[in-house]
């Protein structure tokens, strides 16, 4: 197989690409998927007070400013070493869990939905949204639209504003919460029980009743067996928030948990000559390559993931469901990447749930939402579950608290290795001897990403927007075969 | 041209936006929200044009227009073809590539996608959508500051808005 050298312009055009190269016989040899970089975080952030990231973090991406504000205010709590306290904490996971509710109704709605409501076969104009509408019901359409708006209606209550909250501080938050706000809070959260509730009843008739679908979840072109990372509280529940991050093997067995600032003690990165963007692994394991199985370090970081790596779901409705989604699937862990989806609906409802339970805890319109920070500023790391995967923040400042180095390993980073395997397993499966592939085996090449719904927006530090992809098809001397491009 | 002397029907001035979308920390990226700012001093107290910023495309995007009867939509642009600096003024549909700059989300729909959802659910949105593109030039590095060229560029985007908002701010009976 020719060896791959790409031309560092050629990188920066700013949309996703997967290179496919066929061998002799016109197999696929190997893939490559490959994601614009951008540069200078670090330096731009260097000198700036550590309490602005929380409002300069969450416009690194357009998709989940929340996650970073969170991720950015809990490593400056740190920073300054200071626990905000108990109505704070609360207060941040409820509009989190909101933000979970809006961000998960989205992708299920407008991106996973249309591979299984319209199908994997329809035409790529009416794979969207609108499909989905046109097929299933306007009403669904005003429901995603309802779960959106309550979503950001919570936000900009307790964070002060529509999409980018900026009320978190070092210690706690600059505001609370009113009764009347927070009844009204309620009423939404129960609201969007019920959303979710339908919403996995819907995937349930639509999805598992289809014997074809259920068949493309089980079967062995969408699955991975590999280590899967997730935040537990400290029953070992899922938590989006706070608590400590939860390692599985490939067998489901935990092999440790580690808390954010031992982070670099579990987490290493490996760097491959053909992408700028590295590739986290488990340090304990060793990085062996783009491969599978208990001795690779490879791990995932996603909805699924956390289910694997959980040892149950905090809220009840959530709970019978996380058991039905075991018991159907064969037992734990799940490797089926497909079944990200149904994973990711029950995270939805756990969030609508969590939100209800927050909303109605008699703490939450406390006046004690701040805690004053008292030491020297230092060194800190804060860690959140994004949608997306498990998002670290790590900040150095001096004794002033001015910055003086970054890192960031973002949720979808973490899963770049597996769902460089997975492109590569689902277009071994789906291209045979150079036989130019149709619109719906792209599209399947492409469901093996979707899957994990990557945001290399901020993987890569990149502008909100576009990610639309080119796929590039190689024979055995490195010509182009064909190119086939379409918004993803 | 007062209440007194025109039919509220034909004095009625539709409601417009004037939008910057963008990542204002991204270097050119960010010259959607320059232009904006811009016009939002020159659009101080006229009546029924509203001024923002905003950094995100797709349902949000279309969410955010909900209300107005048109909108003037200010992005950077990577066509690749054209100088930096390059000011373009197109309608929406005009768009070749629906993913173009920063109307569409990778993570729901396009802006023309979630338009046709939204009105399809009902929802008042803009009759008219143009969008005024400045070709960017650095929109990979980290920074607050415009290239030169693009930097050159805001006072004749502010211009072409201006020109737009003065166009579509003619009465018009209403529908």
């Amino acid at each position: 197989m020719q060896r791959i050298t790409i031309d560092p312009i050629t990188r920066l055009e700013g949309h996703g690409k997967i290179e496919i190269f066929l061998d002799e016989e016109g197999e696929v040899a190997n893939t490559y998927f490959q994601i614009p970089e951008l540069r200078g975080f670090e330096r731009f952030c260097v000198g700036r007070p550590v309490e602005e990231m929380p409002v300069i973090t969450n416009r690194i991406c357009g998709v989940c400013p929340e996650a970073h504000h969170m991720a950015a205010a809990k490593a400056a709590d740190a920073v300054y070493h200071v626990d905000p306290p108990s109505a704070a904490k609360k207060l941040r996971e409820l509009l989190y869990s909101a933000f979970y509710v809006t961000d998960h109704t989205t992708h299920f709605y407008a991106l996973a939905g249309p591979d299984f409501v319209m199908g994997p076969d329809a035409p790529v104009a009416e794979r969207n949204i609108l499909g989905v509408i046109h097929k299933v019901g306007v009403e669904i359409g005003s429901q995603v639209i309802q779960a959106r708006k309550y979503g950001h209606a919570v936000v900009e209550m307790i964070g002060g504003r529509k999409v980018h909250p900026c009320t978190s501080i070092p210690g706690g938050l600059t505001k609370g919460i009113t009764e009347e706000q927070r009844a009204e809070i309620e009423e939404m959260g129960r609201w969007a029980v019920n959303f979710a509730t339908f919403s996995l009843k819907l995937f349930n008739d639509i999805v598992l009743k289809d014997s074809a679908y259920l068949a493309l979840i089980l079967g062995d072109i969408y699955s991975h067996h590999t280590y899967y990372i997730g935040m537990v509280d400290s029953e070992n529940r899922v938590n989006f928030y706070d608590g400590k991050v939860s390692v599985v093997d490939p067998d489901g067995k935990r092999i440790g948990k580690y808390a954010p600032h031992e982070y670099t003690d579990w987490i290493a990165e490996h760097v491959e000559p053909w992408t700028y963007l590295k590739f986290p692994y488990l340090k304990k394991i060793g990085w062996k390559g783009f491969v599978d199985g208990k001795d690779s370090g490879v791990y995932c970081a996603t909805p699924l993931s956390r289910l694997n790596a959980a040892d149950r779901m905090a809220t009840p409705l959530a709970q019978e469901e996380y058991e039905r989604f075991y018991s159907t699937l064969g037992g734990k862990p799940v490797h089926q990447r497909l079944a990200t989806h149904w994973a990711r609906l029950i995270e939805l409802l756990y969030a609508a749930e969590r939100w209800v339970e927050l909303a109605t805890d008699p703490e939450i319109t406390s006046d004690n939402f701040r805690a004053q920070p008292t030491e020297k500023p230092t060194e800190g790391v804060g860690i959140v579950e994004a949608p997306r995967g498990t998002l670290t923040h790590h900040y150095w400042t001096d004794e002033r608290g001015i910055l003086t180095q970054v890192n960031l390993i973002v949720g979808t980073t973490n899963n770049y290795a597996p769902i460089s395997m997975s492109i590569k397993k689902a277009a071994q499966s789906f291209i045979h001897k150079g036989v130019v592939v149709s619109e719906g085996a792209l599209n399947r090449i492409e469901m093996a990403f979707r899957a994990y719904d990557p945001c290399f927006g901020c993987a890569t530090h990149s502008l909100p927007g576009q990610m639309p992809l080119q796929v590039t098809i190689r024979d055995a001397r490195g010509e182009v075969v064909d190119v086939l491009r379409q918004p993803c | 041209m007062t209440d007194e002397t025109y039919p509220s029907s034909v004095l009625r001035r539709p409601s417009s936006i004037v939008l910057g979308l963008g990542n204002p920390l991204l270097g050119d990226d960010g010259v959607g929200w320059r232009v904006a700012e811009k016009c939002a001093e020159r659009i101080a107290g006229m009546p029924n044009v509203e001024v923002d910023c905003f950094a995100r495309g797709g349902l949000s995007l279309m969410e955010r227009l909900i209300g107005y009867d048109r909108a003037i939509l200010i992005d950077a642009i990577n066509t690749g073809g054209k100088p930096t600096g390059t000011v373009a003024c197109l309608r929406l549909e005009e768009l070749q590539n629906p993913n173009a700059g920063h109307l569409a989300s990778a993570h729901d729909a396009t802006l023309q996608t979630a338009l046709e959802m939204g009105r399809a659910l009902g929802a008042q949105l803009p009759r008219a959508v143009m969008v005024v593109a400045v070709e960017a030039e650095n929109v990979y590095d980290f920074s607050e500051e415009l290239s030169p060229l693009v930097a050159a560029a805001v006072p004749r985007a502010v211009e072409l808005v201006m020109t737009l908002l003065g166009n579509s701010m003619l009465p018009v009976p209403l529908a």
